[in-house]
């Protein structure tokens, strides 16, 4: 579904992203983890057609992301980090402009009103202000919008950010059947604990992917995630291991 | 391009604008303001100059000077102070603009057919309001002259000839030059520069502060269609000002427009598209609501204010800033406006106008479409 | 020293409607790292702005290093350190030039400016960067520079409100040796995070949800007492269960 070739970003001076490749395959649950600053934000921006890559190649179900913009653009739907509602339209006026967008209209314009409404439990708040919402609400009125065109590629970044347990808990959930209706899905996160949730994950540090695969192989040999992350960090920059402070 | 979707942005800017008190009061409330202030407050003309006047002559003749002066509109004498120094204070209290001197001996010297010098001392504070008032002054002084000459050439008995040469002035296009006649075409492109062009500056920046660009992008959405859906709501809006600036202008301050009127919805339609542009185009640019403000200010309003013929006649202006004037769009508009509101000029004797903001407008609708492509739509 | 470092009972701030603090009732002993957990809009930031006399409570009654919330707020902000990793410092100084600027607002004298400064440069390691610009430092340099300035008037008392967001594993781990050390010291610390895991670092937590108090103790205690039958539970399930069964 999608395929990352040699990809690196450099803004300016500063490079973002440096020689990235993988794969994510139809159907599945993708998982980028890393700390503020890995890449993570600028690797899901190139897959989902808002920046170029200053060198390789990204392809979307068989479709160069550059050079089809546009088609890529109608396959997926991306949720950016900060969450990108307008918080002075209610609930209800937020999914209607995302509508009005896709061009939908009569029946199917009111069955997907209820359906992405109703299983993300909005459907009591509708009248409520975007901005007004919890934090936990709002990523699931956004994840609504995203979802309303019914995209077969579905790009997070850092949906679960800061939201409250039991939201984060429900949004997995919601993740869970979109990829048990075929969907196939790339979220990013900074916490370590979700990283079980997903069929395959990518690990960033600093621009470059670290490790990829099952999270068992990612964890090989160590007790959790976290463990597992730091050892490959401390192999591959040494520096930052020896950053240890004291009194 | 899909009017689809050119109308579901204009649908949410809708939404924003109504649920927004400061852009609702920036487009309806501060147009009547400025009306009001310029209309009443800046007012250009020279009339009843507050004069002060020392008559040291006490003859019927200096009275009779003093009468006529005070019966003229343009001087209204207020005080009649007893000496050259109290005469100096009102000027410096800035209770008097103009103070007049009249020596003992100036009755004595007019009928000895001597010259009978007048002292008059004006406040330069204000060079254009001086120079008026002196102007007035000797048009009052030179007419008296001019009669005085020809009853004595009567009384030489002599014919009396007419005065060799005469120039007899008409002022057209604004008949009694009053400046409110120039000043209400000067509101109304002011008017549409800040509702248009501060309104749109926020709009695109706001985006960018609200994180909702992003979103915008992800979105099948064109740049033409963005750009078009931003300004609609604010199109319709800027043209009601205009409408209710014109109306205002007639109902308060007896300013009528006699020619075509659709002539002036035509420039008005054209003019706010430029003004609209030039807002989008500095949104887009800065990605800042405050950047996009002071900007807005800066390239906007105030040369339309400042370098459009309207407070400041280009004629005087140096030739650098003269070059500046003709990039200024209010230049061709108040140009339009004077011609329909004071000579009736019609839709051919100003065409260069026309084409000069309709070309305008289309380099800026270029700019824009460029810099929104650039910015990733 | 008193033995509570901080007491604070019914706690109330009220924001026009908005309770973002509900009837808070807590102590925190002194020597101890005091953890505040909570999803982002919970109340955390506003807990410890009243804490530290940033603000006034509505109501309610407390003492913070044994002055009052009310009387001494100024008293408490002399006695205490407070870290915010996104407000403490200024970005356009180096780190030089921010030590000095605390060194002068928490009115250490002069004559130990020296000797302090040293001392927080060679503790945080931050040798080779004092003379550079804090915004060009990664975030793990700033985190630690921010901690540093907190800690130049030597005070036993420290507040640090979201400390390791968006910082790397590793350096999230040397940050919380680095705690534990200043706790052996006798500095009592408390702390608010989003991350569930980090409970694991505090000997004592509070679970906030919606300004009120969902649980209080150790974390082993919190995750036995609310899922009695279920032993390898850990917190983020436990505070899942607690929010699911209120109404």
């Amino acid at each position: 579904m999608v395929l990352v070739k040699n990809v690196s970003k450099t803004f300016g001076e500063i490079s973002a992203v440096t020689e990235a490749s993988f794969a994510v395959d139809q159907g599945t649950l993708a998982g980028m983890i890393g700390s503020d600053g890995a890449g993570k934000t600028t690797l899901l921006r190139i897959i989902a057609t808002m920046i170029p890559p200053t060198s390789g190649s990204v392809i979307v179900s068989g479709m160069d992301a550059v050079t089809r913009r546009d088609a890529v653009k109608a396959l997926l739907g991306y949720m950016p980090q900060r969450f990108g509602l307008y918080p002075d339209l209610t609930v209800d006026e937020n999914l209607d402009f995302f509508m009005d967008i896709y061009g939908l209209t009569g029946a199917e314009r009111s069955r997907r009103r209820e359906k992405y409404l109703g299983f993300s439990h909005l459907t009591p708040f509708v009248r409520r202000k975007a901005g007004d919402l919890s934090g936990g609400m709002k990523q699931k009125l956004a994840l609504a919008c995203v979802l309303i065109h019914q995209p077969r590629l579905l790009i997070l970044d850092e949906p679960t950010n800061g939201v409250d347990p039991v939201s984060r808990q429900e949004f997995w959930e919601i993740l869970a059947e979109m990829k048990a209706s075929g969907m196939t899905l790339l979220v990013s996160t900074a916490y370590l604990d979700e990283g079980e949730n997903f069929d395959r994950l990518v690990i960033l540090h600093k621009g470059r992917i670290l490790a990829q695969g099952t999270p068992e192989a990612v964890c090989s040999g160590y007790p959790d995630l976290e463990t597992a992350m730091i050892k490959r960090i401390e192999t591959v920059d040494a520096g930052l291991a020896e950053e240890r402070f004291a009194l | 391009m899909s009017l689809k979707k050119i109308g579901a942005i204009a649908r949410k800017e809708y939404y924003h604008l109504i649920r927004d008190f400061r852009s609702l009061y920036l487009a309806f409330f501060i147009p009547l303001l400025l009306i009001l202030l310029f209309g009443y407050a800046l007012s250009l003309d020279v009339d009843r100059i507050p004069t002060a006047v020392v008559d040291h002559s006490k003859t019927p003749e200096s009275r009779d000077f003093i009468e006529r002066l005070n019966a003229s509109l343009y001087f209204d004498v207020v005080a009649y102070p007893v000496s050259t120094e109290k005469m100096t204070r009102l000027i410096d209290g800035n209770r008097v603009v103009v103070g007049i001197v009249i020596p003992p001996d100036w009755t004595a010297r007019l009928k000895a057919e001597k010259d009978a010098p007048l002292q008059v001392i004006i406040d330069g504070s204000d060079p254009n309001y001086a120079g008026n008032t002196r102007a007035y002054l000797m048009a009052v002084v030179g007419e008296r002259n001019q009669n005085r000459l020809l009853t004595f050439l009567n009384r030489r008995g002599r014919e009396p000839i007419a005065v060799p040469v005469e120039a007899r002035i008409r002022v057209w296009f604004n008949e009694a030059l009053e400046s409110k006649n120039f000043i209400v075409p000067g509101i109304i492109a002011i008017i549409i520069m800040i509702v248009g062009a501060l309104l749109t500056s926020l709009v695109i920046a706001r985006e960018y502060e609200n994180g909702t660009m992003e979103t915008i992008r992800s979105l099948p959405v064109r740049a033409s269609e963005f750009f078009f859906g931003k300004a609609l709501c604010y199109w319709f809006i800027t043209l009601v000002d205009v409408l209710v600036a014109v109306l205002m202008g007639q109902v308060l301050f007896g300013v009528v427009m006699k020619s075509n009127f659709w002539l002036m919805i035509l420039a008005s339609m054209i003019y706010i598209s430029v003004a609209l542009s030039l807002g989008l185009l500095i949104s887009v640019k800065t990605r800042s609501q405050l950047m996009a403000n002071q900007m807005a200010i800066l390239l906007t309003y105030l040369p339309s204010l400042l370098l459009s013929d309207f407070v400041f006649p280009q004629q005087n202006m140096p030739a650098v800033l003269k070059a500046v004037t003709f990039a200024v769009p209010a230049t061709y508009y108040i140009d339009i406006l004077n011609g329909l509101y004071l000579r009736h000029l019609d839709f051919f004797q100003m065409w260069e106008n026309f084409a000069v903001l309709a070309v305008m407008a289309g380099i800026l609708f270029f700019l824009n479409i460029r810099a929104l492509k650039k910015a990733g739509l | 020293m008193h033995s509570e470092a901080v007491t604070v009972t019914d706690l109330v701030k009220r924001f026009g409607d908005f309770t973002a603090v509900d009837h808070v009732t807590f102590t925190v002993r002194a020597g101890e790292i005091f953890g505040f957990l909570g999803p982002n809009g919970a109340g955390k930031s506003t807990t410890i702005r009243m804490l530290c006399g940033i603000i006034t409570p509505t109501s309610g009654s407390g003492h913070v290093a044994g002055f009052d919330l009310f009387r001494q707020p100024e008293r408490i902000k002399e006695s205490i350190g407070y870290m915010s990793q996104k407000f403490s410092l200024y970005p356009d100084l180096t780190p030089m030039e921010n030590i000095r600027f605390y060194l002068g607002i928490y009115a250490v004298p002069p004559s130990s400016w020296k000797a302090r400064t040293e001392w927080v440069i060679r503790a945080t390691r931050l040798e080779s960067v004092r003379h550079r610009l804090t915004r060009d430092l990664p975030p793990g340099w700033r985190q630690r520079l921010a901690l540093g300035c907190a800690l130049l008037h030597r005070p036993r008392l420290l507040f640090l409100d979201e400390p390791t967001s968006g910082v790397d594993p590793i350096t999230r781990r040397h940050f919380w040796e680095f705690i534990r050390q200043l706790t052996e010291e006798g500095v009592t610390v408390f702390v608010t995070t989003h991350y569930m895991d980090e409970a694991r670092h505090c000997d004592r937590i509070v679970m906030i949800d919606a300004g009120k108090i969902a649980a209080i103790g150790k974390p082993s205690e919190i995750i036995q007492k609310t899922l009695p039958d279920r032993p390898g539970a850990d917190l983020q399930e436990a505070f899942v269960a607690l929010m699911r069964g209120r109404p």
